[in-house]
C-alpha cells in the first residue's frame, strides 16, 4: 500500500517512455500502454482512499529507504495525507478523462507519439508534485510540468498563435519557476534541509526571519504563477487558446491546481500563517482580481477556448479567495470549488474540443446553431456552463454557495468589511460568469446555423464518452454537497490543518511537539446555511408531476387539435415562411447576434476600463514578463514590510 | 401519512402552487387595472391576465426553423418550475417556511437567476436575431439589479446575524433567523440604518420582474417582444404565468426581508392582511412606475441600478456594518 | 377539461398585430386612438403586440403596394391560428384613390381571407371598435371550428 504513491509516479513515467519505444510501430499499442498508463494511477489512487481518507493515516514512502538519520530528512520522501491524496484524485481523474478523450480527438494529428510522451511525462510531473515531501522535489516537477506543458501548447504549431503562446508560456513561465527555486534555495540556506515536514517544524521553532519571509513571497508568487493568478492570466489566455482541448483540460483543471495546492501548503503547512490578516490580505486580495479582473476579460472574448481560459483563472481566482480566508469553511469550500473547477471546466473544455473538431473553428462570431447538428454535445456543454456559472443544483453552485458563506463568516467573526467586500466581488463575478456563458450558448449552440455548418455531424461516442464522465461527476457532487464534504473535504480540510500529523509521520513521533507546532487537525467542516439540493429536486419534482397532471387532464383526445403544434420538421417545406423568424416581415436571410455584439448596455457603461483592459493585454512577452516581475516585487515588499 | 398530506398540500395549495398562480393572476390583474385608472381609463377586468394566459393555452404553437425544438419547450417549463420552488422557501406567513430547511437567501438569489435563465436559453434557442437581442439586454438587467440584490441581502443578513443555539456558529442567510429577529426587534423597514436598503429593494422588484419602465429585454415595439420575439401558444403562456407569479414572489420577498414578523396572531388575518401588503407593494414598485415613465434604455437601467440603486444598498450596508 | 375556458377566453384577450401596407397614416393614427382613454380597448382585452407569431387579429391598413406585398403575406403565414384578419379603411379593400396605379397591388381579398372589413377614409374610432370586437367572436368560433 504504501508503494503506490511512487507506483502511480513510475507507471507514467515508465509509460511515456514506452510509448516513445513502441509508438511508432503501431498504434493500438501505444492506445492500450496510454490507457493503461492513464487507468493504473486512477484505481491506486482510489486504493488509498481507505487508508487515508477514513483511517486518517498518513503514508510516507522514503525513495531508497534513505529514511530521517538523528532527526534530519537527508533522502527525497513522497508524502501523501488528506490534502495531497484530495488533490491526487483530482489530477488522476482529469489525465484519465483527457487521456480517453486524447484517441479520437487527436485522429487528425500526426507524431502521435510525441503527444503521448509528453501528455504522459505532464501527467506523471503533477501526480509527482501534489504526492511529493521535498521542496526540491516539487520544484523539479513543476520545471518537468512547465515544459512539457510548453511543448504540448505547441503541438499544433500550424495554428496561428501556437508557437507565439507556446513561446509567451516558456518565458514567463520561466520567470514563475525561477521564483520558486529562488524560495526553494532561500529557505535550504536558512534551515538546511528541504523535507517539507522538516522545514514547517523547524519554521515554527526558529520562528520568521527577513529571508524566510522573502523566500514566503517568492514560493507564493512562483505558485500562483502557476495557477496563472492576476497579473500572469494573459499566458494561460495565449495558450488555451491554441493547445488541443485534452491539453487545455490539463492545464485548467491540472497544473492550475498545482499551483493552488502549493498555496495551501506554504500558507497553511509550511509557515502556518493562515491566520494573520495580512497574509489573509495578500491571498484573498490576488484571488479576488484574478476572478473580477479575468471574468470580465471573458466578456470580450471571441475565441472559445481563450473565453474559457480566462475563466478557468476566474474560478481558481474563487479558489485562492477561499483557502486564503484561514477558516475551515474557507478551505473547505475552497477546496470543493477547486474539485468542481476541474470536473466542469474539464467538461467545457472537452465540449470546445468537439466544437473544434467537428467545425474546425473556435470563432464566437462564425459559428452558431450547432445545437441542431450536436445536440449531445450542447446538452453536454449546457450542464458544464450551468455549473460553471452556479445555478443550482449543479456542483460550481454548491462550491460557491459554501465561498459566500464563508467569506461573510469570516467577515462577520472578524469584524472586518474587507471580506465582505470579497463576498460582493464573488458574487457579482458569478453573475458575470453567467453572462459570458449566455454569450457562449448563444453564440455556438443556439442562434442559426451557418450554410457552411449545415452538415457538421455529432462527435463519435469515444468522444463523448468522457464528457459524460464529466457530466456525470458535475450532477452527483452537485446533488450530495453533503456526502462530499463528510467524505473527501473533511479529511482533506483535517489535514491541511493537522500539521503535527504531517510533521510527526515523516520525522517521527513527537518531533512536532519539540518544535512548538501545535494545530492538530479538525473536527468536521460545519457548514451555516441550508442548501439541501436532493430535498430541492423532490420539491421540484413533484411540481412539475403536478404541472404534467394538469397538462394531460386539460389536454384533449385530439391533442393535435386541442394543442396544436407545428414545426418545420414536419411538412419540410424548406421556404415556408411561416417557420422562418420574424424579421418584420423581410425575407429571411442568415442572422445571427454573434458574441461580440451581445451586452452592449454594459459593455458601454464600462468602455474606460475595458480599454484599458485591452491597452494591458498588449500581447508583447516583454510586457507580461515586467507585470510579472513587478508583481514579484509587489509581494516581496508587501511581505517584507508587513510580516 | 399525516405529514405527506400536509406536505403536499403545502406544496400543492398553499404557499405552493395553487396560491402562487391565485396571487400572480391577482397582482397582475391589479396591475393592469391601476395603470389604467391612472391613465384615466377603464382598463381590463381584473381577471384579464388569466384570460391572457387561457387564450395562449388555445393557440397553435410554431417552433421556427433554426429552433432547437426540445429547449424551445423545455426552458419556459423549467422556469416556471423553478419560480414555484421558491414560494416554498419564503416564510410568508406565521413566520414559517414550508421547507426552511432546503434554502436560504443565497439559494433563493439563485433560483430567480435560474428563472431568468430559463428565459434566455428558450430566446436563444429560437435562433431569432430579436430574441438574441433581447437576451442580452436582459443579461445586462440581470446585471444591473444583481449589485443591489446581492447588498441588500448581505445587509439584512448582517443586521439580523443570530448564533444557532447548538453549536454557536452563526447563521449566514437563513430566512428563519431574518423571521426571528423582526419578531423579536420589529420589522426591519422600522430600523432606520435599513430603510436605504428598503428603498433599493424596491427599485430592484420591477427589474426583476422585467415589468414597464425597465422591460428593456421586452421592449414590444423595437426589437418585437425581444426574448419573447418566435414564442406562441402554451409555451408562451407558460411565461406570461411566470412573469405573474415572479410579481408576487418578489413582493413577497420584500415582506419577508423588511416587514417581516407582524402577526394578528390569526391565520386567516395573517393572510388577508399579507396580500393586501403585496398589492400595495405591487402598485407602489409596479403600477407608478410603469404609469408614469417611459422604457428606459439599457444603458440607462444599467447606469441607474449600478449608481443610485446600489449606492441606497451600499449605505445601508456600511450603517449596518458600523453597528447603527 | 379546460377546453370550455380556453374558448371563452379566446374573445376575452384578443392581441392585436398591424401591419400598415403602404397605408398614408391616417387610419394608423386612428387605431392607436382606440387605445387612448377615451376609447380605450383595453377594456375589452385587446392589446397591441409587437410579433406577429402572438398575434390574434391581425389588421391591415394600406392599399397593398407591390413594396409591401411580399411582406404582408410573409407575416401573415407567421401569425399562429387561428387567426382573424381585418381590413382596416378604404385602401384594403378597394385601393380607394391609389386604385389603378401600377404601385399597387390589392385589394387584400388576393391573399388572405379577411373576416372583417372598415369602411371609410379614415374609418371613426367607433367603427373600428365595432370591427374588433366582432374579429374577436369570430376568432371565438374560430377556435370552436379548429377543434372540431
Amino acid at each position: 500500500m504504501e508503494n503506490f504513491p511512487i507506483l502511480a509516479i513510475m507507471t507514467l513515467f515508465v509509460c511515456a517512455f514506452i510509448v516513445s519505444l513502441v509508438g511508432r510501430r503501431n498504434a493500438v499499442v501505444r492506445n492500450v500502454v496510454v490507457t493503461i498508463a492513464v487507468t493504473v494511477p486512477l484505481v491506486m489512487m482510489l486504493c488509498l482512499i481507505p487508508t487515508v481518507f477514513i483511517d486518517g493515516e498518513t503514508i510516507v514512502y522514503w525513495l531508497g529507504n534513505w529514511a530521517p538519520e538523528a532527526d534530519w530528512a537527508i533522502g527525497i520522501c513522497l508524502e501523501v495525507d488528506g490534502l495531497s491524496l484530495f488533490f491526487g484524485l483530482v489530477v488522476t481523474v482529469a489525465v484519465f478523462v483527457s487521456g480517453l478523450y486524447s484517441f479520437t480527438y487527436m485522429n487528425h494529428d500526426d507524431s502521435l507519439v510525441n503527444y503521448y510522451t509528453l501528455f504522459l511525462m505532464l501527467s506523471g510531473s503533477v501526480l509527482g508534485l501534489v504526492l511529493s515531501g521535498d521542496l526540491f522535489n516539487i520544484f523539479v516537477m513543476i520545471e518537468i510540468m512547465t515544459f512539457t506543458a510548453v511543448a504540448l501548447t505547441a503541438f499544433r504549431n500550424t495554428y496561428e498563435g501556437a508557437l507565439e503562446g507556446a513561446f509567451k508560456y516558456l518565458a514567463v513561465g520561466s520567470l514563475g519557476s525561477t521564483c520558486v527555486l529562488l524560495g526553494v534555495a532561500m529557505l535550504y540556506s536558512q534551515l538546511h534541509t528541504l523535507n517539507l515536514a522538516q522545514v514547517a517544524a523547524l519554521l515554527s521553532s526558529q520562528g520568521t526571519n527577513p529571508v524566510t519571509i522573502a523566500a514566503f513571497a517568492f514560493l507564493f508568487i512562483g505558485f500562483g504563477s502557476k495557477a496563472f493568478l492576476f497579473p500572469f492570466q494573459p499566458l494561460a489566455a495565449d495558450a488555451h487558446a491554441v493547445a488541443p482541448a485534452s491539453i487545455s483540460l490539463m492545464i485548467s483543471g491540472v497544473l492550475t491546481k498545482c499551483g493552488v495546492y502549493g498555496i495551501i501548503r506554504l500558507v497553511y503547512v509550511l509557515y502556518q500563517n493562515y491566520d494573520q490578516p495580512i497574509v489573509q490580505y495578500l491571498v484573498t486580495g490576488f484571488g479576488a482580481i484574478s476572478m473580477f479582473v479575468c471574468v470580465t476579460m471573458a466578456f470580450n472574448q471571441h475565441n472559445f477556448k481563450r473565453l474559457l481560459a480566462f475563466h478557468s483563472i476566474s474560478q481558481v481566482g474563487y479558489v485562492i479567495t477561499a483557502v486564503g480566508l484561514g477558516s475551515i469553511l474557507g478551505v473547505g469550500a475552497g477546496l470543493y470549488h477547486a474539485m468542481n473547477h476541474t470536473i466542469f471546466k474539464g467538461l467545457l473544455f472537452l465540449t470546445a474540443g468537439a466544437v473544434q473538431h467537428q467545425t474546425g473553428s473556435l470563432d464566437l462570431d462564425r459559428l452558431g446553431g450547432l445545437g441542431k447538428r450536436m445536440p449531445k454535445t450542447c446538452l453536454l456543454f449546457l450542464i458544464g456552463a450551468a455549473s460553471i456559472s452556479g445555478l443550482p443544483p449543479f456542483n460550481g453552485f454548491a462550491s460557491k454557495w459554501m465561498i459566500y458563506q464563508a467569506a461573510f463568516l469570516h467577515g462577520v467573526t472578524t469584524g472586518n468589511f474587507y471580506f465582505i467586500f470579497i463576498c460582493v466581488v464573488a458574487l457579482i463575478t458569478s453573475v458575470l460568469t453567467l453572462a459570458s456563458f449566455i454569450k457562449v450558448a448563444q453564440s455556438v449552440f443556439f442562434g442559426q446555423l451557418p450554410e457552411e455548418y449545415k452538415d457538421v455531424e455529432e462527435v463519435p461516442l469515444t468522444m463523448r464518452l468522457p464528457m459524460w464522465v464529466l457530466a456525470i461527476l458535475c450532477i452527483l457532487t452537485g446533488l450530495f454537497p453533503d456526502f462530499i464534504q463528510e467524505k473527501l473535504l473533511t479529511p482533506a480540510v483535517n489535514a491541511v490543518f493537522n500539521v503535527v500529523g504531517y510533521i510527526d509521520t515523516a520525522m517521527g513521533t513527537g518531533y512536532a511537539a519539540a518544535s512548538g507546532v501545535t494545530a492538530a487537525g479538525i473536527e468536521g467542516i460545519a457548514v451555516t446555511g441550508t442548501w439541501s439540493p436532493t430535498s430541492w429536486l423532490m420539491l421540484l419534482f413533484c411540481i412539475t408531476c403536478a404541472v404534467a397532471i394538469v397538462f394531460l387532464l386539460a389536454s384533449p383526445d385530439d391533442k393535435q387539435k386541442g394543442f396544436p403544434v407545428s414545426s418545420a420538421d414536419e411538412t419540410a417545406q424548406p421556404l415556408d415562411a411561416k417557420y422562418e423568424p420574424f424579421f418584420s416581415g423581410e425575407e429571411a436571410v442568415y442572422s445571427q447576434v454573434g458574441g461580440s455584439d451581445l451586452f452592449w448596455g454594459f459593455k458601454h457603461s464600462w468602455r474606460r476600463y475595458f480599454h484599458f483592459m485591452h491597452d494591458w493585454h498588449s500581447g508583447i512577452v516583454n510586457d507580461y514578463a515586467l507585470y510579472g516581475a513587478v508583481a514579484i516585487a509587489f509581494v516581496l515588499l508587501f511581505c517584507i514590510v508587513l510580516l | 401519512m399525516n405529514e405527506l398530506l400536509l406536505n403536499l398540500f403545502y406544496v400543492l395549495v398553499f404557499p405552493g402552487l395553487l396560491f402562487c398562480i391565485l396571487m400572480g393572476i391577482l397582482l397582475a390583474g391589479l396591475d393592469r387595472v391601476w395603470v389604467a385608472r391612472m391613465q384615466r381609463r377603464v382598463g381590463p377586468p381584473l381577471l384579464q391576465p388569466w384570460y391572457d394566459f387561457l387564450k395562449c393555452c388555445g393557440k397553435e404553437t410554431i417552433v421556427p426553423r433554426h429552433a432547437k425544438k426540445a429547449v424551445y419547450f423545455a426552458a419556459p417549463v423549467i422556469g416556471f418550475v423553478a419560480l414555484m420552488t421558491i414560494s416554498l422557501f419564503l416564510p410568508v406567513v406565521n413566520g414559517r417556511a414550508a421547507f426552511s430547511g432546503t434554502a436560504d437567501l443565497v439559494v433563493i438569489l439563485y433560483l430567480l437567476t435560474l428563472v431568468s435563465v430559463c428565459m434566455m436559453v428558450g430566446a436563444s434557442a429560437t435562433g431569432s436575431p430579436f430574441a438574441g437581442v433581447g437576451l442580452s439586454r436582459e443579461m445586462v438587467a440581470m446585471i444591473s439589479y444583481e449589485l443591489p440584490f446581492v447588498l441588500v441581502i448581505l445587509a439584512v443578513s448582517r443586521a439580523t446575524l443570530s448564533y444557532d443555539a447548538g453549536t454557536g456558529m452563526p447563521l449566514t442567510f437563513s430566512l428563519q433567523a431574518i423571521m426571528e429577529y423582526q419578531e423579536a426587534n420589529g420589522p426591519l423597514i422600522t430600523h432606520w440604518s435599513l430603510i436605504p436598503a428598503a428603498i433599493a429593494m424596491l427599485f430592484v422588484i420591477p427589474c426583476e420582474v422585467g415589468m414597464h419602465p425597465f422591460d428593456v429585454s421586452e421592449a414590444e415595439t423595437e426589437i418585437c417582444e425581444g426574448t419573447l420575439a418566435e414564442y406562441s401558444g402554451p409555451p408562451l403562456a407558460v411565461y406570461k404565468l411566470t412573469h405573474m407569479v415572479k410579481m408576487y414572489i418578489m413582493t413577497a420577498l420584500f415582506c419577508v426581508l423588511f416587514l417581516g414578523g407582524l402577526t394578528t396572531g390569526i391565520l386567516f388575518f395573517d393572510v388577508v392582511i399579507f396580500i393586501l401588503v403585496c398589492a400595495l407593494l405591487t402598485f407602489v414598485t409596479m403600477s407608478l412606475p410603469h404609469a408614469v415613465c417611459a422604457r428606459f434604455k439599457t444603458e440607462q437601467v444599467f447606469k441607474f441600478y449600478w449608481t443610485v440603486v446600489a449606492g441606497l444598498a451600499a449605505v445601508s450596508m456600511i450603517l449596518v456594518w458600523l453597528g447603527l | 377539461m379546460f377546453e370550455k375556458l380556453i374558448d371563452n377566453s379566446m374573445a376575452k384577450s384578443p392581441w392585436i398585430f398591424h401591419i400598415n401596407a403602404g397605408s398614408c397614416n391616417g387610419c394608423d393614427i386612428e387605431l392607436v386612438s382606440v387605445l387612448t382613454p377615451r376609447y380605450d380597448a383595453e377594456r375589452l382585452g385587446f392589446k397591441l403586440t409587437g410579433t406577429p407569431r402572438q398575434a390574434d387579429i391581425v389588421v391591415v391598413s394600406g392599399p397593398i403596394t407591390v413594396q409591401t406585398r411580399d411582406r404582408l403575406v410573409r407575416t401573415l403565414a407567421q401569425v399562429p391560428e387561428p387567426r382573424v384578419v381585418v381590413s382596416l379603411g378604404s385602401c384594403p379593400r378597394s385601393g380607394n384613390v391609389f386604385k389603378g396605379s401600377y404601385a399597387i397591388d390589392g385589394p387584400l381579398e388576393k391573399y388572405t381571407h379577411v373576416d372583417v372589413s372598415v369602411g371609410g377614409c379614415t374609418p371613426k374610432p367607433e367603427a373600428i371598435m365595432a370591427a374588433l370586437a366582432q374579429a374577436a367572436q369570430i376568432l371565438a368560433e374560430k377556435r370552436k371550428e379548429m377543434r372540431k
